[in-house]
């Protein structure tokens, strides 16, 4: 299911009703010049009036196709877009992942990590984890102490030095390398 | 290659009546005379029973099955920009408006046509000039009506104007619904 943005939607409609429009608008005039094509022969008929209609007709043609491409264009560039973002989000959960692995955390505390990566408060975790604050505080602890770090900046920042190392791989590659990534991080957990 | 029942028998007789009538009265008889103002009425006439048809009938003739829907429009012109083949077994979302499109221009069609025949309007301008536009964003609908069913045929592999023929879309093995 392509999931396209709020903004994109809303662009995305108002620029199909316009080419629908337009397109109407083209249809109805065209019908109306060849109504009056067929009354050349008539002394009222005006060659320059008709050639003037006939260039703002094809102009109004050619805006619809134009608008047309435009808007085929943004799709498929929203569509890449939502596709090389869940591919990024998919990897750094992967990469999350793989630290925790390595350092070792149990299942609770992987959560409890997860959540504060994401910027919840230790209240906040606890009534989402449905435990006591002390017992979020007991599982910071032990993550902290795992993974060598002062704190949760510390904690966030391992993170970050790998996204600007380039540790996430692009879009093209992305299956193979999460797949790679994947494979490696079974093998630290076993 | 899977089979799926898609159109009842009601809603083929209806389109194809209404196809019949609508080019008629738009392309073939004479508008002054008693012969457009029946047919006029019969299409008024299926067209309200086809509404009533969207709230009690088959699955996919219910206008709950494809209530119209912009972020499902954006999708499938997103599939479409994408080339992304994904089928919908009943209306898709951008026919579903195309649907609703035509079902509301027939009924103002039906109801300026109608207003000719009273003594109120008889010989007003605006409403015969209500009735020709209105007429001609039919027309103008029905050709991309046609050209989107081949369009769209073309796409997905599955042969849209048979189906409502035959009432069965013949769904093509690798189509994702």
């Amino acid at each position: 299911m392509p999931t396209v943005s709020r903004k994109t939607r809303t662009i995305s409609a108002a620029l199909a009703a316009l080419i629908i429009l337009q397109g109407f608008c083209a249809a109805f005039f065209l019908s109306d010049l060849v109504r009056d094509l067929m009354e050349y022969k008539d002394p009222r008929f005006e060659v320059l009036h008709f050639a003037l209609e006939v260039i703002a007709n094809l102009a109004l043609l050619a805006g619809a196709v134009v608008e047309a491409f435009f808007l085929a264009g943004l799709l498929r560039r929203q569509a890449r877009a939502d596709r090389a973002l869940s591919a990024a989000s998919g990897a750094l959960h992967d990469l999350m992942e793989g630290y925790f692995a390595d350092w070792g955390l149990t299942a609770s505390e992987a959560d409890v990590a997860t959540f504060t990566i994401k910027g919840f408060t230790i209240a906040e975790v606890a009534a989402m984890r449905g435990s006591a604050e002390a017992t979020v505080k007991t599982h910071l602890n032990a993550i902290y102490r795992k993974a060598g770090v002062a704190g949760r900046a510390q904690l966030v920042s391992h993170l970050i030095e790998d996204l600007m190392r380039g540790a996430l791989p692009g879009p093209k590659d992305t299956r193979a390398d999460v797949a790679g990534a994947r494979a490696q991080n079974s093998g630290t957990v076993a | 290659m899977k089979k799926i029942k898609v159109w009842d028998p009601f809603v083929r007789v209806f389109h194809w009546a209404v196809v019949a009538g609508f080019a008629m009265n738009a392309l073939i008889d004479d508008p002054e005379s008693k012969l457009h103002e029946w047919i006029g009425y019969a299409i008024l006439a299926m067209v309200g029973l086809r509404l009533i048809w969207g709230l009690i009938g088959t699955r996919h003739a219910r206008f709950a099955d494809f209530p119209p829907s912009v972020s499902a429009a954006v999708g499938q012109m997103t599939d479409i920009a994408t080339g992304r083949k994904r089928a919908h077994v009943g209306h898709s979302p951008l026919g579903g408006l195309m649907i609703y499109n035509l079902i509301l221009s027939l009924l103002a069609i039906c109801g300026t046509g109608y207003m000719m025949t009273t003594d109120t309007f008889f010989g007003i301008a605006w409403v015969e000039e209500a009735h020709e536009i209105l007429v001609a964003w039919a027309e103008v609908s029905v050709v991309f009506h046609i050209a989107a069913a081949i369009a769209e045929s073309r796409r997905l592999g599955i042969n849209l104007p048979k189906s409502m023929v035959t009432g069965y879309k013949e769904m093509p093995p690798g189509a994702e619904m």
